[in-house]
């Protein structure tokens, strides 16, 4: 029997950083991998965001290109909107803006590297503090002692035994079933996410995206669409809940990639297409569930990739960090209760995850409104816009007659975006400022504001021609 | 442009069976048929099945496992070492 003070079952970012913590605090450590080392089987967007270097600066500082060759920073985004034609209607280039804060912000958006580089480059930090990495192990059960977690089982049927357990083992988590804490999600709860990975020389990306690191192709006929730039090569792919497909998953990815503007991309950067990947994504408005007696689960094991967007490598080192910090507090009290671990959940609360969740529910909701339902919203949303950033480009008229026909237009769009944004974006938008969304949308308050606007309206149509004479 | 995905996946051989249909519990929702990227879920004679060849072509996704409401589909995953083995992830 091989016995520890603490068992993680995962070898990602979040399991890494866990047995990096729980080694610091001089527990002995082991954590499992399923694959041949840390990293073979996981696929991600996948942008490192600022605050992870805020948040971890003692190992990012470490990541380089000579540790990392796939990495890519960069400072720019661009944002395409494609009509229900699948034609580029417009496209918006954007660097940090005026308002960002946080300096190092400021000069780059994400930092992008592949998975099987990253992954052992952060898991040879938890094997430097002493934990020990067992790859290709298979976990496929709990051992239980009088109804207590007592460890667990790999698929050779060899026994580990600790007192706590960490999962951090992914979306469909073996810790979260045998536990008892969840058997599956449900639909909503989770997305099915794919993409592929083109090879493109790196001197082409330079010269054709130079600092642009990322891409999003908000379409009228898919959904929402990332592309990631790496040093040799970029993602392309897509994702929405379980519930939204309607037919093979793919359609949709080459509808994108059948876009003529971007086999245009394709064809001058020199891309081809190298790899094809598919991953499950728990995306939930609120984490629930994430621990029990014995057991704590992190990053997607226990639902905490970002309510809006989804990133998961940041939450998960987070939670792994905390929930390292939780198991040593244990282990020193002895008391592995669900009630000792309750203290997991207070403190990943405190975090900025926590703050993320707050409005958890209203970021979610709009993501599931807007890019994650083409047809519905996107098909007006995009026109909607172009009118309103491109609209004043024609000269088959005088120009105070474009903008009159631009504003018609962009009224026209109004019964269709009102209720979007008061069932949306005022909701949201109460939560964000902490006010009451009843006082936000309450009548008095708007015709209050409304009357001073149209003040400012010209009252009677003079011809300046007219007055000059 | 239509992408081959034959050779855009590579695998380490060994992985045992580690997807199987309870054929009793599967109501024929075709869920399974729909969400699979790879087409590996299939209906003859109106019965569900998975083709043979799955291990040297599944994803190991998961998502046929996640969207079968009847819990008819088992996704254990392959052995140790073995299966998917993603490098530009």
């Amino acid at each position: 029997m091989n016995t520890y003070d603490i068992i993680i079952v995962g070898g990602g970012p979040g399991g890494s950083v866990a047995a990096k913590t729980a080694a610091e605090k001089g527990l002995n450590t082991i954590f499992f991998e399923r694959g041949r080392k840390p990293g073979e089987k996981n696929s991600s967007g996948c942008g490192l965001g600022p605050r992870m270097f805020r948040d971890f600066p003692e190992m990012m500082k470490d990541l380089t290109p000579d540790k990392c060759p796939s990495m890519r920073a960069g400072t720019a985004s661009r944002n395409y909107f494609v009509n229900k034609e699948d034609i580029v209607a417009g496209y918006i280039m954007a660097r940090p803006t005026e308002s960002v804060s946080y300096e190092p912000a400021k000069s780059w958006i994400t930092m992008n590297v592949y998975r099987s580089e990253f992954d052992p480059w952060i898991a040879e930090f938890a094997t430097n503090a002493g934990a020990e990495l067992k790859a290709s192990t298979l976990i496929v059960d709990l051992l239980k002692e009088d109804g207590k977690v007592s460890g667990v089982i790999d698929d050779k049927g060899e026994k580990y035994k600790a007192p706590i357990i960490i999962g951090a083992d992914g979306v469909v988590s073996t810790v979260a079933q045998k536990s008892g804490l969840r058997s599956k999600w449900t639909q909503k709860q989770v997305t099915l996410t794919f993409q592929y990975d083109f090879q493109a020389p790196s001197e082409k990306i330079d010269d054709i995206m130079g600092d642009e690191t990322l891409a999003v192709w908000w379409g009228s006929n898919f959904p929402a669409s990332y592309q990631v730039f790496f040093n040799d090569g970029f993602h392309q792919g897509l994702g929405n809940w379980m519930t939204w497909w309607d037919k093979n998953p793919l359609y949709y990815l080459n509808r994108v990639i059948n876009l003529k503007y971007y086999q245009r991309l394709l064809k001058i950067l020199e891309a081809k297409p190298r790899e094809v990947q598919a991953h499950l994504l728990p995306w939930l408005d609120y984490p629930y569930n994430t621990h029990t007696n014995g057991v704590i689960l992190i990053g997607d094991a226990g639902g905490f990739p970002c309510p809006l967007e989804a990133e998961g490598i940041y939450p998960a080192m987070v939670t792994g960090k905390i929930a390292a910090e939780v198991a040593a507090e244990a282990y020193s009290n002895e008391d592995y209760s669900k009630d000792s671990l309750k203290k997991f959940d207070e403190e990943w609360k405190k975090t900025s995850i926590g703050e993320e969740f707050e409005a958890g529910s209203e970021l979610w909701n709009i993501w599931k409104a807007l890019p994650f339902s083409p047809k519905e919203n996107m098909s007006w949303f995009v026109p909607m816009i172009m009118e309103i950033l491109g609209g004043i480009f024609d000269w088959s008229q005088p120009h105070a007659k474009r903008v009159k026909q631009i504003v018609s237009h962009v009224k026209s769009y109004m019964p269709k975006a009102t209720p979007f944004i008061m069932k949306n974006v005022f909701p949201l938008v109460a939560k964000v400022f902490e006010d009451d969304l009843d006082k936000i949308m309450d009548p008095k308050k708007i015709m209050k504001v409304l009357p001073k606007l149209l003040d400012m309206l010209p009252q009677k149509k003079k011809r300046r021609g007219d007055l000059e004479k | 442009m239509k992408i081959e995905l034959e050779g855009l996946s590579k695998r380490i051989p060994g992985t045992g069976d580690f997807i199987s249909l309870d054929t009793a519990k599967c109501n024929n929702c075709e869920r399974c048929l729909v969400i699979c990227i790879m087409n590996l879920w299939r209906k003859k004679e109106g019965k569900v099945y998975i083709v043979e060849d799955y291990q040297s072509k599944c994803l190991e996704c998961a998502a046929c496992f996640q969207v079968c409401d009847a819990g008819a589909i088992s996704f254990n995953y392959p052995s140790g070492g073995t299966g998917i083995v993603i490098e530009k992830g």
